[in-house]
């Protein structure tokens, strides 16, 4: 992240990133055209690509443009005006955003002619735009305050009345303020475009125009939130956030989002101890701009059911909270008298600093099994090779490939980013999808090849009528869920997954280096354990049961109380009261990922760091200084005391973990489909099915989200919004 | 009264009088509010008739550009219905053509001649721009409201009329003039419109056209130029050519 | 003749120290509260203080409280009730043991301040918590 902020920095200054990224991107994808044409903004000389918007050029010289309805990355609408320039020998001015410039061209961006241009449209677009600048939630970050107070004039001459626009609800999430709207139609586009819900438009024309739904329904999207970022005014803000703060006393901390196992890059915006709300941090090799919406409103659940306080179970059988000293002398008790009878599991948000110290403290006992709750199949290789489990192809590999099959998953939901990155491949670059698994709606032309596991069978020998597709495909990519290898004969269907697609990256035009088999992870943990040698699945404690289980953060249960013998001491280490805290014995309050620096590794393999907004709250502490200092009571002292020395440690067994923002490639599928071939087993009748179906089943996924009053609030609408006849 | 006060007032506080017009709005809403006869189960299927119309009006446009159809296929709704677009057609007219919905209340919003609330069998439109305005479409208005006794935008109880005032209707040769349903009435008379609206309410149709007795846009009087057979070739050439 | 050598003095000390239950009771009331008096006990309120009066001594000085001896060090103004202190202040000449409070419904009873002590009166917060704890659920 940090690499490309400089490398920006050093290429245009500080002030046009965004934009001349897209015109670099412009650029690269235009590499083969022949020759460039050089242009003249201000009289400073650019070389561009022709086809070059005036807009990108002039980024491109470091000049930025003043604009409301252009966006980098949605389609070019042109209606703002805001962006007119004067073109030298044009009696007109022109709009940046849309006109190509040609060879020879001389811009002037700061011309008489411009300055009065723009002056003039912005006096046209605040003749209907309340002044209620001080009620309203995006001041202080506004567009049209910002541009009004550059380029506008300083008087108005309209005493009329201004125009009112009716309110729309469009669910729990975004609030409209339409009255506010200046109909630059960036949230129409982005919600047509890329969120693929056409639910939004303008209706109406002249001064009757307005954006909205037309009849009274959501905007049913996992995306939605991202309209409130795109919109230049305050027509479109946040609900949760709304009159919680100004932009200007909120602290901001990059971060990583944990919510899914993309890893969107966010920048969570904190005041006083709270995290006011959370914003996409732009990475375009993973979320570009873009957040889903657990990711960005779950956070106020990270400010209920918290666990705050040690708790110990009493004589009586009820927790209460005591200090840390007796919560620690109680589980090291346990741990010291379970005579090496130890294991643990880890959940989906736990971070891997606390990750590799819990593994050596289990080990160090002598207990072997370090389990996550995520299952991936043993059979073969198992996870032993690390290109098994990950999302090999990268996110922006999707955009090379020309054919994509889902199996068992439903991406819209387990990683909205990642299908939006399917969307936009789908739309420019003509990739087709198809789906095994049930028949859910992806926002895009998918082709539903059914949900029988036998088909993938029927794939491997060529005997389904879609074989055909697969092996002419130039960039197959085969996109495999971990619902899918949760199933009882996940192995063999995993084993023939593998040798489809060695077979097909033999055939395909990408080569060795195209990696065809990708496992679309669901939690942020998942690829950090098993690089850190975490067993997946919990098969092995339910076996053999130990004395002392340490649950770090496990609370999609999957293991239950009535699962283990009564005798069993549990210990649940995590920030969050829900299924784990309640069948623990002793519980060790840990912090959330706004409140740890921390290292997470995404479903491509790509490490990145959270970083500390906040203290934990209450007695809560890091998790891994917890483990840490459990250890010492234990005695066995854990060879680490800064977090430092637990990076060494982690890259000691795994170099990747420590390379922020970089994905460590690997590459064995030779070796891992040779052992694959070795699996047999008896394979299943019952259909492929996926846990997230419905937009519904979509934002409580963990601990953090069942928690949150927002996420629950958008169930609610979305079951309410079942009964309206409007939705198609 | 009360302007010219404003006025006065205005002029002794020195206000610099700057041109001002009343901002132009539709009366009509640009976003659906369910009625008892509009809402989504507001009954509305194309006739086989008008399906089929319908087919050939779409297998004009390419494959892949069926959406162009829109706006021929919202008429031919709207005409099904009977000068009204129900909320329940722009769906039909939305499956049909495989679009979302919300591209169809565009445009169907976008252009006033799909008009989105019920109104009565005869859609009595007066046009009262400058040139109607100038050759007395006041006086028509009025007529109308009398004989009809609503008010503009407002049905008869019977369910028969409906008034509405209109911008330019693009007959301004044959001003003052109304269009009811698809029919131009032009070169009016207030006894004229009496007649017209009385022949209606009888269920009649009344002949459409100018009323003061001259062919479309014809002058009165006849014809004052292009009397003559047109002249032949080589008419005002130099002879030496 | 004894006053004139001073022997009233040391039969009067004679007397306060009997009266105080010996040289140990004595000093320990020395001890406690830095003074040694001899005065007529007029009543003792329901904690188990007495109060006393000497007329002879100036104002100000002439009625007093001996807390009960439970209370040891740790006695503190606050322990006198109303009715008792308006006595001991000169508010009123007539002690409760003479004319009793008028007694209303509403009164309750009489605390000592608890400032510094276990049960010291803290304000509630009004304010909603940043952050709610999970409270465990009850076994049942």
């Amino acid at each position: 992240m940090l690499r490309i902020g400089v490398s920006r920095l050093l290429q245009h200054g500080s002030r046009h990133t965004a934009a001349s990224a897209a015109a670099a991107s412009a650029a690269r994808a235009q590499s083969s055209a022949p020759e460039k044409i050089e242009v003249f903004i201000d009289d400073i000389p650019v070389m561009v690509p022709p086809g070059t918007t005036v807009l990108q050029a002039a980024a491109e010289a470091g000049v930025e443009i003043p604009r409301f309805c252009y966006h980098e990355r949605l389609s070019v609408a042109g209606n703002c005006r805001m962006c007119l320039v004067e073109v030298e020998k044009s009696v007109k001015p022109v709009a940046a955003c849309a006109m190509p410039v040609m060879k020879g061209w001389r811009i002037k961006t700061n011309s008489e002619m411009t300055r009065k241009a723009r002056e003039g449209v912005m006096e046209f677009l605040l003749i209907n735009h309340p002044l209620d600048c001080p009620i309203c939630d995006q001041g202080g970050e506004c567009d049209l305050q910002d541009q009004s107070m550059t380029f506008g004039s300083d008087r108005t001459r309209f005493l009329d009345t201004k125009r009112a626009v009716q309110d729309k609800n469009i669910g729990p999430l975004v609030k409209t303020i339409m009255t506010r709207c200046i109909h630059c139609t960036r949230c129409v586009r982005f919600a047509t475009e890329i969120a693929g819900v056409e639910d939004l438009g303008t209706t109406g024309r002249g001064n009757d125009m307005q954006i909205g739904t037309y009849v009274e329904k959501m905007l049913m999207s996992e995306l939605s939130g991202n309209v409130i970022d795109l919109c230049p005014v305050g027509a479109l803000t946040s609900k949760p956030y709304a009159f919680t703060a100004r932009p200007w006393e909120i602290r901001r901390t990059d971060s990583i989002d944990v919510m899914d196992a993309v890893g969107s890059n966010i920048v969570v915006n904190h005041r006083t101890g709270e995290v006011l709300r959370i914003l996409p941090q732009v990475n375009e090799e993973i979320n570009e701009e873009w957040l889903s919406d657990k990711s960005r409103f779950a956070y106020d659940g990270l400010k209920r059911q918290r666990l705050l306080y040690p708790m110990v179970k009493d004589s009586s059988g009820e927790l209460r909270s005591c200090e840390w000293e007796d919560a620690l002398i109680v589980a090291a008790k346990a741990l010291k008298s379970a005579d090496g009878s130890v294991a643990a599991i880890a959940g989906g948000l736990v971070d891997a600093e606390s990750l590799v110290a819990l593994k050596d403290l289990v080990n160090k006992l002598g207990g072997e099994s370090t389990c996550t709750e995520e299952i991936f199949p043993d059979a073969g290789t198992g996870t032993d090779l690390r290109s098994s489990y990950l999302l090999n192809t990268k996110i922006v590999g999707v955009e090379e490939a020309d054919l994509i099959v889902f199996i068992g998953t439903n991406p819209r939901y387990e990683a909205p980013l990642f299908n939006a990155r399917v969307r936009k491949a789908w739309m420019y670059n003509e990739l087709n999808a198809a789906i095994i698994g049930p028949k859910v709606d992806l926002t895009y032309d998918c082709e539903h090849l059914g949900d029988d596991p036998s088909i993938i069978g029927k794939l491997l020998n060529g005997s389904h009528p879609f074989s055909q597709r697969l092996n002419t495909a130039k960039r197959p990519m085969i996109v495999v869920g971990t619902s899918l290898l949760a199933r009882p004969d996940g192995g063999v269907l995993y084993s023939q997954l593998l040798q489809l697609s060695q077979k097909l990256r033999s055939g395909c035009e990408g080569g060795a280096e195209w990696r065809v088999l990708n496992v679309l992870q669901r939690v942020a943990s998942q690829v950090a354990a098993l690089d850190l040698g975490y067993t997946p699945g919990v098969t092995d404690i339910c076996n053999h049961p130990p004395k002392v289980l340490y649950l770090l953060g496990a609370d999609e249960g999957a293991i239950t109380r009535d699962q283990l013998p009564k005798d069993m001491l549990v210990i649940y280490q995590g920030h969050h009261g829900d299924r784990g805290a309640e069948m623990a014995d002793v519980i060790l309050p840990g912090a959330a990922y706004t409140e740890k620096t921390a290292t997470y590794v995404n479903t491509e393999g790509r490490a990145q760091l959270t970083r500390a907004a906040l203290v934990p709250p209450g007695m809560a502490r890091e998790d891994w200084k917890i483990i840490r200092a459990l250890s010492e009571i234990v005695g066995t002292k854990l060879p680490y005391d800064c977090l430092d020395d637990v990076r060494m440690r982690l890259t000691e067994i795994s170099p990747n973990l420590t390379r922020y923002g970089e994905v460590e490639e690997a590459n064995y599928f030779t070796q891992a489909s040779a052992l694959a071939q070795l699996v047999s087993g008896k394979q299943d009748t019952t259909p492929i099915d996926v846990p997230q179906k419905k937009l519904e089943d979509f934002y409580m996924t963990n601990s953090i989200t069942r928690a949150s009053p927002t996420m629950a609030k958008c169930i609610a609408a979305v079951r309410k919004e079942a009964a309206n006849r409007y939705i198609e | 009264m009360l302007s010219s006060l404003a006025k006065t007032l205005a002029s002794v506080r020195g206000v610099r009088h700057i041109h001002r017009s009343a901002a132009a709005s539709s009366d009509a809403l640009f976003s659906h509010v369910d009625t008892p006869e509009n809402n989504v189960d507001t009954p509305f299927e194309f006739t086989p008739e008008n399906l089929k119309r319908a087919k050939a009006i779409m297998s004009i446009y390419p494959d892949g550009h069926k959406k162009a159809a829109v706006i021929p296929l919202l008429d031919l709704a709207q005409r099904q219905v009977g000068n009204w677009l129900p909320i329940s057609a722009m769906h039909a007219v939305a499956s049909l053509l495989q679009m979302p919905r919300m591209r169809v209340y565009e445009v169907a919003t976008f252009y006033t001649m799909f008009v989105r609330d019920p109104v009565g069998k005869y859609h009595v439109q007066v046009c009262t721009n400058t040139p109607c305005w100038l050759r007395g479409s006041d006086d028509i208005m009025a007529a109308v409201q009398e004989k009809l006794g609503i008010k503009t935008g407002e049905t008869t109880k019977d369910g028969l009329f409906t008034l509405s005032e209109m911008e330019c209707l693009g007959a301004c040769v044959n001003a003052p003039m109304i269009q009811i349903n698809d029919d131009y009435y032009e070169d009016l008379q207030v006894s004229d419109t009496q007649e017209i609206l009385d022949t209606l309410a009888a269920g009649k149709k009344p002949k459409a056209g100018p009323r003061n007795g001259r062919f479309a846009a014809e002058p009165l009087g006849g014809l004052t130029s292009l009397t003559g057979p047109p002249p032949g070739p080589g008419f005002k050439v130099r002879d030496d050519l | 003749m004894a006053s004139y050598f001073g022997l009233d003095k040391l039969v009067k000390a004679v007397r306060i120290i009997r009266n105080h239950g010996g040289i140990r009771g004595a000093l320990y009331q020395l001890y406690r509260v830095d003074d040694l008096k001899d005065g007529t006990l007029v009543g003792e309120d329901a904690l188990g203080n007495k109060y006393y009066e000497n007329k002879q001594l100036l104002l100000g000085r002439d009625r007093w409280v001996i807390y009960h001896p439970r209370y040891g060090m740790d006695y503190d103004g606050s322990l006198v009730p109303a009715e008792w202190f308006g006595w001991l202040h000169h508010k009123t000449d007539k002690p409760p043991t003479e004319v009793a409070p008028t007694s209303y419904g509403w009164l309750s009873g009489h605390t000592e301040n608890k400032t510094g002590t276990e049960e010291a009166y803290v304000p509630y917060s009004t304010t909603k918590p940043k952050i709610e704890a999970w409270v465990p659920p009850k076994r049942i």
